[in-house]
């Protein structure tokens, strides 16, 4: 049973097979990809990362919205090239779309994608016509998102929505569409796309935190469309083994998810350097207090690694890459893990068309507020 | 392949003195199993009948129920389930009883009902209500002699592996007929002690389970369960149709939100009746040529469903 996958005919299917280790997954969906899908979208291999000192007080953990505001306006110009932040933005949505703001909620309340930069997204939203009431800020867990007060920050008539407001129920879940595998034999084989997603909105910004994660190695834009899009995804670890090496980039890659997330914004505000992503320790938050903007999510994480990576060696800890066994253990040492990290599972996304990986290919444009 | 179900509902053992009738009747019941020696003073007892029972002979089943075990460690994110279905299969002419708190007392009613097994129930104070709301329910299903639809036929050698086995299979949702001879007809004949199921690989009975649904494989599985871990299917044969049944074995403490169901072969026309959750109605009901899916928004405790063409 471990490793393989057992097939039945169904309409809009595609098997993935394994490769190494990897099991082979099967991919149904009515959902065809777009002309132009959103990801990697029309700027693969750009990263715009702008810096403001001023964005967040790391003492009081205190978001200054203005600077906020004029960061994401910076960075959506330089990704664009164009001269008015209205005209940058109406690239990517027009007042007819339902425009879902993905955030990420999974180290709620202490590390989330933070309202501010949720509310500064929703206000441009607002300025190219998308009506407040077409404008979904969505998470999987209800629990979690409750614990942030984004409606402060938006617009009257916006949506805050949880997939799930019982934990463990399937019922905000499509069942058209899924990706099917056993890791483990276990015997819930299925992951199904958020309902929200395939049924109701037409564009997704992605908006993930930068943080480490103890079985991905990073958690940011692909992990946050794909594990914080699907059902039934924690089945993917189990001791010390993850599959999220091929497992994010199959989900980030099916559709209609692919098409429809057009724009990632990382808030990197505040991060999670070890033990994320639920970061019950303050000790291993920072601040490198940028955004990242970009419409190719592999590159964008791919410089996610590079801010992780680059954390923990100022910390004299051990890379994200180890895989020792020896390693193995209670991660509240930075030198331990609980998990053989993934962080390959980046490179393996840009294999299936999501972005372009290799460094000397993707440029960085770094902007000061 | 086809296993006979009997029709009897579960009765109440009751063994306290008729000073209790005030408290089964508030409750709803109206019939109770008693031991031979109060059978007189309960006789006269007003709007309850008794019936003598003799439990002591009776094989005790534990109280249905889901066991997180959260003391120990795990290889699966399974919880364990006690369920005893396979006890009835084992023993298809048994007598069954159970002890059962509060709301057990209800899945424990429906789970002898589910396979048709005669079994008595004695609950605590707490779950008389739900012991009687649940025979109501049971009451409304019509239950026609309905054979059981098995993809595996096993040859149980009566040994406590066997069991355990046989308990692993049915929580896994494999569907299976005790046999004594392999049966061509079934998709897959497992014997333990051959080759394709050794006797040593028996002393996990979870790896064993698991060994047996690699050589069914997913594709023929008759039923598949997907968005719960606490369900439990059985389907029996219906002369247009199937007729699914759906035991949450963590009805006592929560209902399950959503479970997707699959099951082989086409079905246009469905009839849910669930426990508890009057007027549901199935979700994404599709038929398609190989196989039928739907979902079932809410599963309290006990759903039967009639898929017809």
């Amino acid at each position: 049973m471990h490793r393989r996958l057992f097939l039945y005919g169904a309409a809009a299917s595609t098997l993935v097979r394994g490769q190494g280790d990897q099991p082979a997954y099967r991919v149904v969906t009515p959902f065809k990809a777009a002309a132009k899908p959103g990801m990697p979208g029309p700027y693969p291999g750009r990263v715009v990362r702008v810096h403001a000192d001023k964005s967040i007080d790391a003492a009081s953990r205190s978001v200054n919205q203005d600077t906020v505001k004029q960061m994401l306006a910076a960075g959506m110009k330089a990704l664009t090239g164009d001269n008015r932040n209205e005209d940058a933005w109406a690239r990517f949505v027009s007042p007819a779309d339902v425009v879902g703001i993905k955030v990420n909620c999974s180290g709620a309340p202490n590390v989330r994608s933070s309202p501010e930069v949720v509310g500064a997204i929703a206000e441009n939203l607002v300025a190219v016509g998308v009506p407040a009431r077409q404008i979904y800020v969505y998470e999987r867990f209800d629990n979690q998102l409750r614990t942030v007060p984004y409606a402060k920050f938006l617009p009257a008539g916006a949506n805050i929505v949880a997939a799930e407001d019982s934990r463990g129920s399937i019922l905000g879940y499509d069942p058209r569409v899924y990706v099917e595998t056993s890791f483990f034999g276990e015997d819930d084989t299925r992951s199904n796309v958020v309902r929200l997603v395939s049924n109701t909105l037409t564009k997704i910004i992605n908006v993930p935190n930068a943080k480490e994660h103890q079985a991905s190695g990073v958690t940011g834009c692909l992990k946050n469309v794909a594990y914080g899009d699907f059902s039934n995804v924690a089945r993917s670890h189990r001791f010390e083994k993850t599959f999220t090496y091929s497992f994010i980039g199959t989900l980030a890659a099916t559709e209609p998810v692919r098409s429809r997330v057009v724009l990632n914004v990382m808030d990197g505000l505040m991060g999670v350097w070890h033990a994320g992503p639920f970061s019950e320790s303050e000790r291993f938050r920072f601040y490198p207090k940028q955004l990242m903007i970009g419409t190719d999510p592999v590159a964008m994480d791919h410089k996610l690694i590079d801010l992780i990576e680059e954390k923990r060696k100022a910390e004299n800890a051990i890379t994200i890459f180890d895989r020792s066994r020896e390693r193995l253990g209670d991660p509240k040492d930075p030198n331990f893990n609980r998990y053989i990290r993934e962080p390959g599972h980046v490179e393996y996304a840009s294999k299936l068309g999501l972005g372009v990986f290799p460094s000397d290919q993707i440029k960085l444009q770094v902007v000061e507020v | 392949m086809l296993l006979l179900l009997a029709a009897a509902l579960p009765g109440l053992l009751w063994d306290a003195p008729p000073d209790t009738a005030p408290a089964l009747r508030e409750a709803g019941i109206t019939r109770v199993l008693v031991p031979r020696a109060r059978l007189s003073a309960w006789q006269n007892v007003a709007g309850i009948s008794a019936e003598p029972a003799d439990p002591q002979p009776a094989v005790k089943l534990r109280p249905p129920g889901v066991n997180y075990r959260i003391d120990l460690g795990s290889a699966s994110r399974s919880p364990w389930l006690d369920l005893n279905g396979w006890q009835y299969q084992r023993r298809p002419q048994g007598r069954f009883t159970y002890e059962a708190k509060g709301a057990q007392a209800a899945l424990a009613a429906a789970e002898a009902f589910c396979y048709g097994g005669s079994a008595m129930v004695h609950p605590d104070d707490a779950g008389l209500k739900p012991f009687a709301q649940m025979l109501e329910f049971l009451r409304g299903v019509d239950k026609p002699d309905m054979p059981a639809l098995a993809d595996i036929g096993f040859l149980d050698d009566g040994s406590p592996a066997a069991g355990e086995v046989m308990n692993l299979m049915m929580r896994e949702n494999l569907l299976f007929q005790i046999v004594r001879q392999p049966d061509p007809k079934l998709k897959l004949n497992v014997r333990l002690g051959t080759k394709d199921f050794p006797l040593e690989d028996a002393k996990n009975p979870g790896v064993m389970a698991h060994a047996v649904r690699a050589k069914l494989t997913d594709e023929k599985r008759s039923v598949r369960i997907y968005g719960s871990l606490v369900v439990v299917a059985r389907v029996t044969v219906a002369p247009d149709g199937l007729r699914v049944h759906l035991l949450n074995y963590a009805g006592a403490q929560r209902k399950v939100d959503g479970v997707r169901v699959r099951v082989l072969g086409h079905y246009e026309k469905h009839r849910l009746a669930a426990a508890g959750s009057p007027g549901e109605e199935l979700l994404d009901f599709v038929a398609d040529t190989d196989a039928t899916e739907f979902t079932l928004p809410e599963l309290k405790t006990y759903a039967v469903i009639d898929l017809s063409r």
